[in-house]
This record gives structure tokens, C-alpha cells and sequence, in this order.
């Protein structure tokens, strides 16, 4: 198999400012879902140069939303919940992409071999991996990609 | 989980059973903007630096994080500038007593618990954590559960808000700066700042945490406080229940609560997580054999 990043990658995708608020990523992130017509769980956030400084995934911001203390919520009897997540998404609501992201993000090359793909998608617990060529954003590589890709291989 | 001594409250109950196994760590060579980047993301209150080997060199808290928003660093500034060192470690079989008397002595929120090596730490002890422990171990208790049982006998003597908050509140006007915000927390070692308006009423509360944020977000520091701080003020009255107002901290994930006297609009003291840490004696009269003075 001769199949590298550049057979596999989405050269269209949306991208999210760092300096973006989390309410204005979440219609961005709703936008793209509906535009592609699937579900979009994580972006590449750039600079106004344009250039990946991070990525902010729906993980990141569940791990904002989810309260600090809440293993101790199954023990709590006449738990009252009423505007519980309004406040959580009003706190969360004057934070930033900047803010949250992942910015140890693991990177690829067109020219990336599908099996190493698949060893870093494994190995580093990850379902996207942006693409660069000469440090310019030219794709993104989605797991669900690679994975149809797989499958055509399998079973023409 | 933790085994629930029934008898005595944090007696008997060792590190290893409180603390947080996640430690948050960053290079000396990391910068204050990933510090402050760590604490809003995993929700905690200082970032331990660690050297190659993943050895504790110091601790970058929120409140160093402020002296140098206020100090005006650049964000870029690297966290060994500001690093507070050494770390200070516990074991994970030091009993929590002996534990929060550490904290106390050295002043200190948090503990490092120490791993196989030296200065690799395997967990990190804090109030929250603490409390979270006597939340459950309360609910557990023997004899609360007995009493409720019997509808005949009162449930036991609980202590109030009142009897453990702390009664001096720190309070600066909306229009005020942040610089004369965080010169008032430094000054009085709180760790939040009621907001009041022009008529003296509370409209708000400014954090470290909102502090830390407003850094990395490059507001100046001469920006009014109302530009940052958090609204509504989570209150709860000086009467009810602590183990109320512990369980609405834990729901609304806040760190204190302001306190008011008979429902009025007047505040009368803050009740903090730490407040509860160090009160050390559960949420009701039934545990005063471990109850020690403050």
C-alpha cells in the first residue's frame, strides 16, 4: 500500500481563532457539522497569521463544563439541578479557544505513510491530525477517514 | 473509595485516601500564559514545575500567578521567574491530621504526596479534596443514618455556616482597578474580592481565577473590576446547615460562599472550602472527639 496523507486528508476544513470566544467556536463547530453533513468533534485553532497553534476538540471543552467535584454527586440526596448548566455554560462562556486548547498537538506531512498514521492515531490516543506542508496548514486526517480508506483497501 | 471509619472524623484516614492521583506539571522553561492555560483547563489551583526526570522543583500557584499580572510580566515570561520552591511533599501513609497541620504551619493549600523516588509526586492533597472526603464520609456516618431512621429522635446538633465561616469580608467597588483589587487580596490573603456598587450592594465577586484569566486575556490592569468579576454572588445564609452550603459549593463548583445574617442584603463573612478543611470537625456534634481548635 502506497497511500499516505495526502490521499486521505480533507483539504477543506474550518478553522477557529485562539482569540475566538467558546460560544462563537461552538456555532463554528455547528456550522461545519451541518455543512459537511457529519459530525465535526474538533478543530485546528490558528494565529491571525494563520499559522496551527492548537486544537480545541468537544473533550475540551466537556472537561470545562464538567464540575470539578461531581464524584461525590452520586452520594448527595434532593440534588437540586434547576440552572446548574446554564451557570456552567455561562462561566464557561467568557472564556476563549486560547484558553482550553491542546496545544501539544502531534503533526503530519503529506507524504506520512497511512500505517504510521494509524500507529500515531493509536499510540497517542488521537482522532485527528492536522497537516503541514513547509508549516502551512494544507489538511486535516480524520480517524473516520483513515478508517474508510482501510475498508475500501479490505474489502473492495 | 475510601474505608468510612465511623467513629471519628478524619481520624484514622491517611493521605493516600484523600488525595488527587492527577498531578499537573509544566518545565521550568513552560511559559506563565500555559500556566494560566493548565489551571483553567483541569480546574486546579497551582501547577507543580518538575525537571526532566519528573522531580518536583517548585509550584506555580494562582496567587503567583497574579504577582505577576500585577508585577506586569509579560505572559511570555517563563514559570521558573516565578516558582515558588521547593515543593513541599507528604507521604501517602501520613494520617490527613498530620497532613493538614503541615499545610497550616507552612501556610501552604496544598501538599505534594511524595512517589518511589524523591521529589516525584505520585498526588497532590488539597482542601477541596479534603472536603470532598468529609462530604462522604458525613453522609456514611453511622449515627446520622441511625437517627434518621427514627423519626421520633432529632437528627444530630449540626453546625451552622456561621460557627465555621470566616467574618471579614474584603470588599472594593465596581469601578475600582484590578490593581487595587489584587493589592487587597495579596494584603489580606483572601482569596476572592466582593464587588459592590455605589449603594453598597454586592454585584459581584473577582476571583484570582478571573484575575488569572483577565492576564492571559491582556486586560490592563487599570481596567475597572466590574470588566472581569463574576455575577451573581453565591450566597447562603449564616444559619443554615454546613453541610448545606457544602453541598451547594460542591454543585455550583465555587470556593466560597458569601455569607448573610437572618436573609438580609448584609454580608457578614465568607465560608470557603479551606474554612471547612481546617474546621476538620464534620458537619454535625457528633464527631467533637476529633474536633481540635483552629
Amino acid at each position: 500500500m502506497g497511500l499516505t496523507a495526502r490521499e486521505v486528508m480533507d483539504t477543506s476544513f474550518y478553522t477557529l481563532s485562539a482569540e475566538a470566544s467558546l460560544a462563537e467556536a461552538v456555532r463554528i463547530f455547528k456550522q461545519a457539522s451541518r455543512e459537511q453533513e457529519q459530525a465535526v468533534l474538533g478543530m485546528m485553532v490558528t494565529d491571525t497569521g494563520g499559522q496551527l497553534v492548537g486544537l480545541l476538540s468537544m473533550y475540551d471543552i466537556l472537561l470545562l463544563l464538567r464540575p470539578k467535584h461531581i464524584h461525590i454527586w452520586g452520594e448527595m440526596q434532593d440534588l437540586e439541578m434547576t440552572g446548574l448548566l446554564e451557570a456552567a455554560c455561562r462561566r464557561a462562556g467568557s472564556l476563549r479557544v486560547g484558553d482550553i486548547m491542546t496545544t501539544e498537538v502531534i503533526t503530519i506531512t503529506p507524504d506520512t505513510h497511512l500505517l504510521m498514521i494509524i500507529d500515531i492515531m493509536i499510540k497517542k490516543h488521537v482522532r485527528r491530525l492536522p497537516v503541514l506542508e513547509k508549516g502551512q496548514i494544507v489538511g486535516i486526517v480524520y480517524l473516520a477517514g483513515v478508517f474508510n480508506h482501510l475498508l475500501q483497501r479490505l474489502a473492495p | 473509595m475510601p474505608v468510612i471509619d465511623y467513629r471519628h472524623v478524619l481520624k484514622g484516614l491517611t493521605v493516600q485516601e484523600a488525595c488527587r492521583r492527577q498531578v499537573i506539571h509544566l518545565s521550568p522553561q513552560a511559559s506563565l500564559e500555559q500556566a494560566v492555560r493548565y489551571t483553567i483547563k483541569y480546574k486546579v489551583n497551582a501547577i507543580l514545575i518538575v525537571d526532566d526526570q519528573g522531580a518536583g522543583l517548585g509550584v506555580v500557584s494562582k496567587t503567583d500567578l497574579m504577582g505577576a499580572y500585577y508585577a506586569g510580566l509579560p505572559i511570555s515570561t517563563s514559570c521558573e521567574a516565578v516558582m515558588v520552591g521547593p515543593p513541599l511533599f507528604c507521604q501517602p501513609q501520613d494520617s490527613l491530621d498530620a497532613a493538614l497541620d503541615t499545610m497550616r504551619t507552612h501556610k501552604v493549600h496544598r501538599l505534594y504526596v511524595q512517589g518511589d523516588a524523591p521529589f516525584q509526586a505520585l498526588g497532590v492533597l488539597a482542601y477541596p479534596d479534603i472536603v470532598g472526603l468529609l462530604y462522604r464520609y458525613c453522609n456514611r456516618c453511622e449515627r446520622r443514618v441511625r437517627l434518621a431512621s427514627r423519626a421520633a429522635e432529632p437528627p444530630p446538633d449540626p453546625f451552622l455556616v456561621r460557627e465555621v465561616m470566616t467574618a471579614e469580608i474584603h470588599a472594593r467597588q465596581e469601578h475600582d482597578s484590578l490593581q487595587e483589587v489584587m493589592e487587597g487580596l495579596a494584603a489580606y490573603r483572601f482569596g476572592a474580592v466582593l464587588i459592590q456598587n455605589a449603594a453598597a450592594l454586592p454585584v459581584g465577586v473577582v476571583s484570582k481565577t478571573d484575575l488569572v484569566v483577565a492576564y492571559k486575556h491582556g486586560i490592563p490592569t487599570a481596567a475597572p473590576a466590574q470588566r472581569v468579576m463574576s455575577s451573581p454572588v453565591q450566597a447562603c445564609d449564616g444559619r443554615d446547615p454546613l453541610v448545606t452550603a457544602l453541598k451547594k459549593m460542591i454543585i455550583a463548583d465555587v470556593h466560597r460562599l458569601f455569607v448573610y445574617q437572618d436573609s438580609s442584603a448584609k454580608l457578614v463573612g465568607v465560608l470557603s472550602l479551606s474554612d471547612v478543611a481546617r474546621f476538620r470537625s464534620g458537619t454535625c456534634r457528633a464527631c467533637l472527639v476529633s474536633r481540635i481548635k483552629i
